[in-house]
């Protein structure tokens, strides 16, 4: 091939038109002017959508979840702590793949049935299934490495009961989105549940967080709380409450201790109980917070205030006499009896031997007025103020519409509803010097309020009765050793299909101890003791008596009664 | 001004270079510090658990049954109990 240098290239000496040149010019420049108008429009019209687009690709917004606050006790013991859990859920679409070992697999560390798994993951539609929730870090971590295809993981957290059934009616528990259903978990849903936060940041690659875009909105996680409870006593009352259900077969106990001096409780019982760890054991009947939302009528263990108000409107003295007779009395048409014939009492001996016509004679020189002004001023009628969910008032009719056996049948417990509650709370004005203390089931830092509902003088002296009342002639099974108590034993009849049953009792005892300083209130009521009698005096004040020796043991109070000693002190002679 | 040029040519490649490494640094720093944020929260998670395992080790049913069954122990009554009055103003430490 011949040679041609580039200038005498035979194809150039051809005569193009020139059209053509500027043809070509022309359209590049059309071109670039294309790109320039692109690029104007990409840089500055629409720069921001892109931005926002770009954005959308690195950052993320993650929530930051809020750990809801512990629930402790007195002494700091946890009653209630949330740690972190995982749910378990399924892609159906992508689950198909599974083998069947795999879902036995799966069934086996879930403590589920591998057809009920696959069972809930048929509708293929669906893109998120539970599968099951709250399961345990340890557990979740297996799953994990099984690999089940479609399977994956979501943190959340599970809340702990360490004390279980114990304290369950108390503290209560939360539903899987950690909102407080029962008891303290509720009452102070808002102060224990924090206040979830979020950050956005930039992520890489790999998924790591490089940096934050925005400042940071820290999560504010859920106070902790401090109950008034002492663990000790609750558990001291718990087992006192459960061995009294399982010797008389009573159908519910319940049963509370309140601190005479701060109005604080250290312990509240109810049985039959649940177990908050284990979400299959909350039944409706379990659930029963009895000692605040039962409402019972109280029978004998009314007696007290009755008298108490006699005395302080100077109706009647210490040394009235009052015919109680041969133990049945015909008043308005009706007949008012008592268990046994007494004779002659004093309102002393009244209380003591519980007597029915005697606390009628004492409401006779009573106006039904000044009756219901002071139970009120006793908080009968009214839901306490303590801020616990399903607290309940109780029933104490207008005064004007009482009849005249009415009357008379509240002043010893009848005609009126109460909580256990209520019946305690009302103690603490006999246990304090006449007034009243508020109550409540969070630590208390300062002094309590209190309301003034009896003169001291009347307070001690019916102190003085109670202890009577108490003692050998009455309920000698409250009776503590080293210590002296006061209380009083009620047995009422239960209102069956509108009558007063003559087999269905509720029988309670409320007191306090010890006398000559009283420290706490117990207040113990059985609900339709079967078996081994079914007296107050006999049922209920032996649980009174075990609660009082423990808790008072417990709290480190010195006996104040007489009691033999059988040790001695001193050094042991190898010591020397 | 050739000279002139070449050395702040120069300088803005080592401040565009410092850059870059501040930045690097900058974001290692961060990810170290969310590292340590994280092992904050799994020792606190920890704690958490350790609580609630303490506290389960420490439940009065347990420790009842253990004291009554395994040890044989019973309750102190007060007849055989020896009450030392100390004055209130006892050292701090063990409580009564």
């Amino acid at each position: 091939m011949r040679r041609v240098p580039f200038f005498d290239n035979p194809v150039l000496r051809v005569q193009v038109p020139t059209w053509r040149a500027r043809l070509v010019l022309l359209m590049l420049g059309a071109a670039f002017l294309a790109l320039a108008a692109r690029a104007l429009f990409l840089q500055g019209l629409s720069t921001e959508f892109l931005q926002q687009q770009g954005e959308r690709r690195y950052e993320r917004t993650l929530t930051l979840p809020a750990t809801r606050g512990k629930i402790l006790d007195r002494n700091g013991l946890v009653l209630a702590s949330s740690v972190p859990a995982r749910s378990v859920w399924a892609i159906p679409d992508d689950a198909r793949e599974a083998t069947d070992a795999q879902w036995r697999e799966l069934g086996r560390l879930l403590e589920m049935n591998a057809a009920d798994i696959r069972s809930r993951l048929t509708d293929l539609d669906k893109n998120f299934v539970y599968i099951k929730r709250q399961v345990p870090m340890d557990v979740a971590d297996k799953v994990a490495a099984l690999g089940v295809p479609g399977i994956h993981l979501q943190p959340e957290t599970r809340r702990y009961y360490p004390e279980g059934s114990v304290a369950a009616h108390l503290v209560g528990f939360t539903n899987v989105e950690d909102h407080g259903q029962e008891g303290v978990e509720l009452a102070f849903d808002e102060l224990l549940s924090g206040q979830p936060g979020s950050r956005r940041v930039i992520k890489d690659r790999l998924g790591q967080v490089i940096e934050d875009v925005r400042a940071v909105n820290p999560p504010v996680d859920g106070r902790d709380l401090r109950l008034s409870i002492d663990t000790r006593l609750q558990y001291l009352v718990y087992k006192a409450l459960n061995d009294a259900m399982a010797e008389h077969d009573a159908r519910a106990a319940a049963a509370v201790v309140l601190d005479v001096r701060t109005g604080e409780i250290l312990a509240l019982a109810n049985l039959p109980t649940y177990d908050p760890n284990r979400r299959e054991t909350l039944r409706g009947d379990r659930l029963r917070n009895r000692v605040l939302t039962d409402t019972f009528e109280p029978g004998s263990i009314m007696k007290p205030f009755t008298a108490a108000l006699a005395l302080d409107l100077g109706r009647i003295s210490m040394s009235t006499q009052f015919d109680t007779g041969n133990g049945r009395f015909q008043f308005h048409g009706n007949t008012i009896s008592d268990v046994s014939r007494n004779g002659m009492l004093d309102v002393a001996g009244v209380l003591r031997r519980s007597s029915n016509i005697g606390m009628t004679l004492i409401s006779e020189t009573l106006q039904p007025r000044e009756m219901w002004d002071r139970f009120t001023e006793l908080g009968l009628g009214q839901a306490p103020q303590m801020g616990f969910p399903g607290a309940a008032a109780g029933r104490l009719r207008p005064w004007d519409r009482w009849r005249p056996i009415e009357k008379a049948t509240m002043a010893y417990g009848y005609g009126l509803s109460v909580s256990l509650m209520q019946m305690a709370r009302a103690y603490t004005a006999f246990a304090r010097n006449g007034d009243m203390v508020s109550m409540t089931l969070v630590k208390r830092d300062s002094e309590p309020t209190s309301v003034k509902v009896y003169p001291p003088q009347i307070a001690r002296a019916v102190r003085a009765m109670l202890e009577a009342a108490a003692g050998p002639d009455g309920a000698k099974a409250a009776q503590v050793q080293g210590y002296r108590v006061a209380g009083k034993s009620g047995t009422a009849r239960k209102i069956v299909d509108g009558k007063y049953s003559t087999s269905l009792y509720r029988s309670s005892f409320v007191g306090f101890a010890p006398v000559s300083d009283p420290r706490i209130v117990v207040a113990v009521s059985l609900d339709e003791p079967k078996a081994g009698g079914y007296y107050g005096g006999r049922v209920a004040a032996p649980v009174f008596s075990s609660i009082v020796a423990g808790s008072l043991r417990m709290l480190g109070v010195q006996p104040d009664a007489p009691y033999e000693s059988v040790i001695v002190a001193g050094v042991p002679e190898g010591t020397r | 001004m050739g000279r002139l040029n070449l050395l702040v040519a120069a300088l803005l490649m080592l401040s565009a270079i410092s850059l870059v490494t501040s930045r690097h640094q900058a974001r290692q720093l961060f990810i170290d510090l969310d590292r340590a944020r994280a092992q904050a929260r799994d020792l606190d998670t920890d704690w958490r658990r350790l609580q609630l395992e303490r506290a389960d080790y420490a439940r009065n049913a347990r420790v009842d049954e253990i004291a009554r069954g395994d040890l044989k122990m019973i309750s102190i009554v007060p007849d055989r109990t020896i009450y030392i009055n100390q004055a209130p103003s006892a050292p701090a430490g063990g409580r009564p």
